[in-house]
């Protein structure tokens, strides 16, 4: 009988544990802390399916086409198909677990606008969509550990990669917070769902547990990452005394605008550029324009709910009344929220196929640390359905694993990260705009951080990336490269061997 | 830098000098704090040249992690901003303690597992697929509860007995309203009775402290209704 070792337990950890163990495969999951302190119970817009209730005439196609628009043709598309196809079952898998769907006039799951869709394809619960699937995820795997079928460890922080002598990964080392004691996990396969790499750049809009180091060491230890350049600015982020925090593009589905004060007057400027999908325009075409807009941030961009309904604003969007409220002593019923581009998401990562395989046999990536569904832009709503998704089949395929060789087991422990320079050096140079002085600039500095650390390697391995992407698509904009092109519609992927390879697939 | 920074965010709040006290192994240490006063608790003990154990993740108020005892009353600590403690303005100090109903696993930081245990042991998932449509109001804000304890620092009985702490009724309320399986309602509705009904004598201290402000006496009313004084869910 087999075992999986799934490290990580957001949206996509939970799928994946429940999943693998539907098919009665022994589960250990283990996360720094519980589920409900993961990033997933963050995310509030919703999670997208052309569940085609709201008579636009709405398809898996339109879906798949925007998604893949988006991403600006770089993501897979056998994927993308699979994953949007699967969308509706999605929905309604999370309806039988029990997840709280706010739903429209008919009964139906109700569904709203998104950036980047034209049709109202996004799925919501309230203002809490993460946090409510969590809820219900955490519930049937709380059944599965009861049946015996998944055990969980917390709280453990990922270490190492364990192989067999075959260059197979069959478990992970991992340390205990709270004792400091390291423990090995093996099984016959380890799916990563350990989210993005938000420490590497300091505070982002999401958790702060999400440090990016399991991704980083998977990379010393020969795993590929891919398009890790491509890293989501969020055009609605506010600056508050703890962290730029995230005002959802709900605000914008709901009918929120954007504005620059000029000569007194409001300047609608997306609605005068874009004129037809305007506030709705994909993200990154947002935030650059916010950019350009206000001169790179000098002068202050609000959005605007106000003439939104006050029943709408504190039900519908009630996190943004909050967040306003509690750490901006402002009103949004009564007054525009300043607003500014802030790092929230990260479409790339561990390099995986469409089974979510990554180079490495018997090792899989789900959820926001895998590079696969969003290419070099995502659309909102799309990367809970991306970690659902992925869950299930990364847990579908780790289950027919079954391991050649013979354990290798050399215990490690987690390198020592001192060094608070790292996340200065990667905002400055990974901004909205890159170029190649600035980027260059910016492994100059790395090299004066004396640390042999895999987060300072990753940290290079995204500048470099950055670097030979010599065009600008999507999030990855050059000033030196303002084009895109053609030679570039694929995917960058590096590699660790002593030196980062780069090449693109 | 933005236009925006700066200007909003110190309006109108006096930067004061203040005495922090902070109980790490069962004895305050004391500690100064000069600056703004705008800030949350989190960003206060990110500040103290002293390195504090203490678990937060989201510093939004969406994950529960931080929860710990300010000023005596249990709350997010990366909510709570200095400026609206009484004890700050008034009396130029702050107290910070753990959680008292969880073994302390350093400084602030507690261990609230025995929570998930209950939970577990309680049969809190579904068996059958969800019902839909009974009150998703009253589910949703149900599913709000962060696990974060503070309901169970303030409640008088919690620590009494085999107790297993509000939120096994804020959770078990919305599954019997999804369960459809009359046995496992059965066992939810058995396991309330055994273990939370006999302790609880509904002193409501959990709602007026919860920090999602989950009506915890909805959900304890409704799992007494369906589990001790009526049967009628059996027959419905
Ligand atoms: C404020 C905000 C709002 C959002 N809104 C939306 C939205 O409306 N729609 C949408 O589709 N997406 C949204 N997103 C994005 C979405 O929430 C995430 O991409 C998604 O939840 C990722 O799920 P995950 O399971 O991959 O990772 P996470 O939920 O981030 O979980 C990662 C898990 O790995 C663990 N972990 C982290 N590091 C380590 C380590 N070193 N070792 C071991 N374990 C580790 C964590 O503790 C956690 O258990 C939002 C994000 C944010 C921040
Ligand atoms: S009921 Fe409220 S106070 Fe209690 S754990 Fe849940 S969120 Fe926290
Ligand atoms: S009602 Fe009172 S006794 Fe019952 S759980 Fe809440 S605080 Fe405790
Ligand atoms: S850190 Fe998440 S609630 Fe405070």
């Amino acid at each position: 009988m087999s075992k999986i070792i799934v490290v990580g337990a957001g949206i996509a950890g939970l799928t994946a544990a429940i999943k693998a163990s539907e098919s009665g495969v022994p589960v250990n999951l283990i996360s720094p802390d519980f589920s409900e302190r993961s990033q997933s119970v963050m995310a509030m817009g919703g999670i997208n399916a052309s569940l085609n209730t709201k008579g636009e005439n709405d398809s898996v196609k339109q879906h798949f086409e925007d998604t893949m628009n988006s991403g600006c043709w770089i993501n897979d598309e056998n994927a993308v198909w699979k994953l949007t196809s699967n969308a509706p079952k999605i929905i309604s898998w999370l309806e039988r677990l029990g997840t709280s769907f706010t739903r429209d006039e008919k009964g139906n799951v109700d569904l709203r606008y998104f950036g980047g869709q034209k049709k109202q394809r996004t799925a919501y619960a309230g203002a809490r969509t993460g946090k409510q699937i969590v809820t219900s995820l955490v519930n049937e795997c709380r059944k599965k550990e009861a049946e015996g079928h998944v055990k969980r460890f917390t709280p453990f922080r990922f270490v190492s990669l364990i192989f067999t002598d075959e260059k197979e990964c069959c478990g992970v080392n991992c340390i205990n917070e709270n004792t400091g004691e390291i423990k090995s996990f093996t099984g016959d396969a380890v799916i990563l769902a350990t989210g993005g790499f938000n420490n590497l750049f300091g505070r982002t809009s999401g958790s702060i547990h999400n440090d990016g180091y399991a991704t980083a060491k998977a990379f010393t230890q020969g795993v590929e990452l891919a398009n890790l350049e491509m890293i989501q600015y969020h055009p609605t982020t506010v600056k508050t005394p703890v962290k730029r925090m995230l005002i959802t593009e709900a605000a914008r589905g709901e009918g929120g605008k954007l504005f620059i004060l000029k000569d007194g007057k409001p300047w609608y400027f997306m609605k005068e550029w874009y004129p037809e999908q305007a506030e709705l325009m994909p993200r990154d075409v947002v935030s650059r324009s916010i950019y350009k807009a206000s001169d790179a941030g000098r002068k202050e961009v609000y959005l605007d709910i106000t003439h939104l309904d006050e029943k709408t604003i504190k039900e519908k969007l009630d996190e943004v009344y909050d967040v306003c409220m509690t750490y901006l002593n402002l009103n949004p019923i009564e007054e525009p929220i300043p607003i500014y581009p802030g790092i929230h998401y990260f479409m790339g990562g561990i390099r995986t196929d469409e089974n979510h395989k990554t180079n490495i046999n018997g090792l899989y990536a789900a959820g926001e640390c895998s590079c696969q569904y969003h290419g070099a832009n995502r659309l909102g709503g799309n990367s809970l359905l991306g970690a659902i998704h992925g869950g299930c089949i990364a847990a579908e395929n780790a289950i027919l694993e079954n391991p050649q060789g013979k354990i290798i087991s050399d215990i490690v422990s987690p390198d020592r990260y001192e060094d608070n320079r790292t996340a200065d050096i990667m905002n400055k140079s990974m901004g909205i705009y890159r170029s190649e002085d600035e980027l260059n600039n910016a492994l100059m500095e790395l090299d004066k951080i004396n640390e042999d650390n895999a987060l300072i390697l990753l940290a290079r391995a995204c500048i470099i990336s950055a670097l030979e992407r010599k065009e600008s698509r999507g999030a990855h904009q050059r000033i030196d490269y303002p084009q895109s092109n053609e030679e570039f519609k694929k995917s960058t992927c590096v590699r660790y061997d002593g030196r980062i390879r780069v090449s693109f697939k | 830098m933005t236009a925006e920074s700066g200007s909003r965010l110190n309006r109108g709040y006096n930067m004061n000098n203040i005495t922090v006290k902070i109980k790490i192994d069962n004895e305050f240490k004391y500690f100064e704090y000069d600056g703004d006063l705008n800030i949350p608790v989190t960003t206060l003990l990110e500040r103290l040249d002293w390195p504090i154990e203490y678990s937060c993740s989201c510093l939004q108020g969406l994950c529960g992690a931080c929860a710990m005892v300010i000023n005596s009353a249990p709350k997010l600590a990366c909510k709570t901003f200095l400026k609206d403690e009484i004890m700050v303005t008034k009396y130029n100090q702050i107290s910070i303690e753990p959680l008292s109903k969880f073994p302390v696993i350093k400084d602030l930081k507690v261990d609230r597992s025995v929570l998930y245990d209950a939970m577990k042991d309680c049969s809190l998932w579904l068996q059958s697929d969800a019902r839909i449509g009974e009150d998703i109001d009253f589910e949703y804000e149900m599913s709000l509860c962060l696990m974060c304890g503070c309901c169970m620092e303030a409640c008088p009985n919690y620590g009494i007995d085999d107790f297993v702490g509000t939120p096994v009724a804020v959770y078990a309320s919305k599954l019997i309203n999804q369960e459809t399986s009359h046995d496992h309602l059965k066992e939810l509705t058995n396991n309330y009775k055994e273990k939370f009904y006999p302790t609880c004598v509904k002193s409501i201290a959990c709602e007026d402290i919860c920090p999602m402000g989950i009506s915890t006496q909805r959900a304890i009313s409704k799992m007494n209704r369906n589990s001790v004084w009526k049967i009628w869910h059996l027959i419905r």
